[in-house]
């Protein structure tokens, strides 16, 4: 299926893309936008004035060393553990549920859910930071209590799609749940 | 959680889908308001303004409005929850600071509140009680949104100690520009309007409603050897307990059988005790101590008298309960008239206008003239209901609504006109930084980029359509703790 352009809690556009392999098997994959060159410029420009500046008073060339080093290695750690290309969300019938955010770096991290841990998949509200906004969360119980929630997995926690997309993988989902 | 679902499901009939609609919905809605309740205080924080608040809630989701309360997060309890029939709480993660108050820039709520007020699309803000900062906040943010704004005053103040004149200047800078004012009594109205140095028209008299499921009366429990007189109030001057202790030895020493019950707990008990002790009627005079709100209607049951010594009351709730409950209620007050209590004369209680009082309604009591427990329980019920509240609280709203909001130019020349020309300018000057970070915000997140809500309760309320398709949903939809995160 082709991608939709939807937009995320902050108003940038996110893609959805839905792939029906087969009637019980459906994957959701959210796509940010790629992190701008601008974006890495700006942060280098300042990180380097800033340098620049304090070499300007101290005369110490290991600053402006320590700049660059600061540069790199935070454009590193940035990419492998905090931004995130696409996060994907893949339902199996009578299966599970398996959730994976790819990490620009390439770096993949995966759960898995096994389907009898599932109590329900829903649209919940929350604060989160100075707003409040729609997420999909996976509801888990406990094997020993059936009927009670024991935890709460949160779905596209770093793209954040608006309550429009959230609705789409909602309704798909439940279609997969409710069979088995 | 089930309701969730559900609720997805009717989006797309639902006639908003999506964002971008707030302006349809306002236009479909001018009949019906959406209302925004806000104070510091509500469930689990237990009181009169708490009960206050659900209640009226609860009868204006009855007549179709939608409401949402708004109040701080207490302990791990913050986020978004539902309660019966659809009224959704937010619990905003403020900081507390004093008695459940929360502490005040007059900025820090804007974020949040603003957030809850575009996404609920809310016409009409009304906040409770003046003790608390955050109905303060939110009155001064909708303002500032060109919101219409209600409020509403549960209590008296004095005018004289610094806590009070602080109290007082901080109500008339926030009441200067709101819309209305209700009160609960008229005691409370002439306070509010002499505090706030107010336009006594904008203000509307509401009395408080009792819930009369809860007050039933039992004569039952009642001990006819004796006269039980009930107490039921927090021990401290305000309630005129001094009285109190001064018309016990004199009552107990006319009237053999008369017995005291008396709840509450407080400062003054100190004096009640020393009265028992010096007359030796510690088999005549109970203290029971502080008691929960459920227990108050086992006590009130026992009683063939209800005294209430208050020097001065807003709306005193005790004296609609005691009645409730079957009793003969004697107070000094004009608040509960309608032929149910027996009023005191003069201006100001004294122990021999009490006194005399208590006698006249014991003589009543042995002649046996009295209406019967379940006529005045009757009368109460059919004089103090929520629904009566909630239909004259709806007129006000429609009052409200035709009025316009003051634009910011007219604003500041309304806050240095009534508000002196220091604190005026003070907070004209507060006023325009409200603005300017309502700008702020409305540039970095555009009213477009926020979800509208989904409507539980409302012309639109999913819940309200479900109950007529499938009447046993309600009973999954408590589910708090799943929907809170």
């Amino acid at each position: 299926m082709e991608g939709e352009a939807f937009t995320d809690i902050n108003g940038n556009a996110i893609s959805l893309d839905c792939q029906n392999h087969s009637g019980s098997c459906r994957e959701f994959t959210v796509s940010s936008p790629k992190m701008s060159i601008g974006k890495v410029i700006v942060y280098t420009c300042c990180v380097w004035l800033l340098a620049y500046a304090v070499f300007f008073v101290t005369e110490n060339t290991a600053v402006l060393s320590g700049a660059i080093l600061i540069t790199l290695v935070g454009m590193m750690l940035h990419i492998h553990f905090v931004k995130v290309d696409h996060e994907s969300l893949l339902v199996i019938g009578s299966l599970g549920i398996q959730v994976s955010s790819n990490f620009a770096s390439g770096r993949e991290t995966t759960t898995f859910i096994e389907m009898s841990k599932i109590k329900d998949i829903v649209i919940n509200e929350a604060i989160y930071m100075h707003q409040i906004i729609y997420y999909l969360c996976v509801l888990l119980k406990d094997p020993t209590e059936p009927t009670a929630v024991s935890c709460v997995v949160p779905l596209f926690q770093s793209s954040k799609p608006r309550l429009n997309c959230l609705v789409k993988v909602y309704k798909s989902c439940q279609e997969i749940l409710s069979k088995c | 959680m089930g309701q969730r679902r559900r609720a997805a499901d009717l989006n797309n009939t639902s006639s908003h889908g999506g964002s971008g609609a707030p302006a349809e919905v306002l236009h479909i809605a001018s009949k019906k308001h959406n209302i925004c309740m806000v104070s510091d205080f509500f469930y689990p924080n237990m009181g009169g303004v708490e009960s206050h608040i659900y209640q009226l809630s609860q009868c204006l989701i009855e007549k179709g409005h939608k409401v949402v309360i708004v109040t701080h997060a207490y302990g791990r309890r913050k986020g978004v929850r539902y309660l019966t029939n659809g009224l959704k709480v937010y619990y905003l993660p403020l900081q507390v600071m004093y008695n459940q108050s929360t502490a005040t820039t007059c900025f820090h709520s804007l974020p949040l509140l603003r957030c809850v007020f575009v996404r609920e699309c809310i016409t009409v803000v009304h906040a409770h009680s003046s003790f608390s900062a955050m109905a303060h906040d939110a009155l001064f943010h909708a303002k500032t949104m060109g919101l219409n704004t209600v409020f509403t005053d549960h209590s008296l103040f004095g005018f004289a100690d610094v806590s009070s004149v602080l109290t007082n200047k901080l109500l008339t800078v926030t009441l200067c520009d709101t819309n209305h004012i209700v009160c609960v009594s008229y005691t409370s109205k002439e306070n509010t309007v002499l505090r706030a140095a107010l336009n006594p028209e904008i203000v509307s008299v509401i009395p408080n409603a009792v819930d009369p499921t809860d007050f039933t009366p039992d004569p039952s429990q009642r001990r006819d050897d004796r006269i039980t007189i009930v107490v039921i109030s927090r021990l401290v001057y305000r309630k005129g307990i001094d009285l109190l202790g001064g018309i016990i030895p004199e009552l107990c020493l006319k009237h053999p059988d008369l017995h005291f019950l008396i709840g509450g707990e407080g400062p003054k008990r100190i004096v009640l005790e020393e009265v028992r002790e010096k007359y030796q009627l510690h088999d005549r005079v109970r203290l029971l101590g502080a008691l929960e709100h459920k227990d108050v209607r086992g006590v009130l049951v026992q009683g063939h008298i209800f005294l209430n010594t208050s020097l001065t009351e807003a709306f005193c709730m005790a004296i609609v309960e005691g009645a409730s409950c079957g009793l003969q209620v004697c107070g000094h007050s004009e608040y509960v008239g309608c032929g149910i209590t027996q009023l005191i004369p003069g201006d100001f209680p004294t122990v021999r206008s009490l006194c005399a009082g208590v006698e006249s309604v014991i003589a009543q009591q042995r002649s046996g003239s009295v209406p019967s427990p379940m006529s005045v329980h009757a009368r109460v019920r059919s004089l103090y209901t929520w629904r009566n509240v909630a239909e004259r609280t709806e007129k006000v709203y429609d009052r409200v609504s035709r009025e316009e909001v003051l634009p910011l130019d007219r604003r500041f020349r309304r806050l240095r006109a009534h508000c002196g020309p220091v604190t005026g300018s003070i907070f004209a000057l507060f006023a325009v930084l409200d603005f300017l970070l309502l700008l702020l915000l409305q540039w970095l997140m555009p009213d477009r980029v926020m979800d509208v809500a989904m409507d539980a309760t409302g012309p639109h309320g999913l819940w309200r359509q479900e109950l007529s398709i499938k009447v046993s949903a309600t009973a999954q939809a408590a589910q708090p703790d799943i929907l809170l995160k």
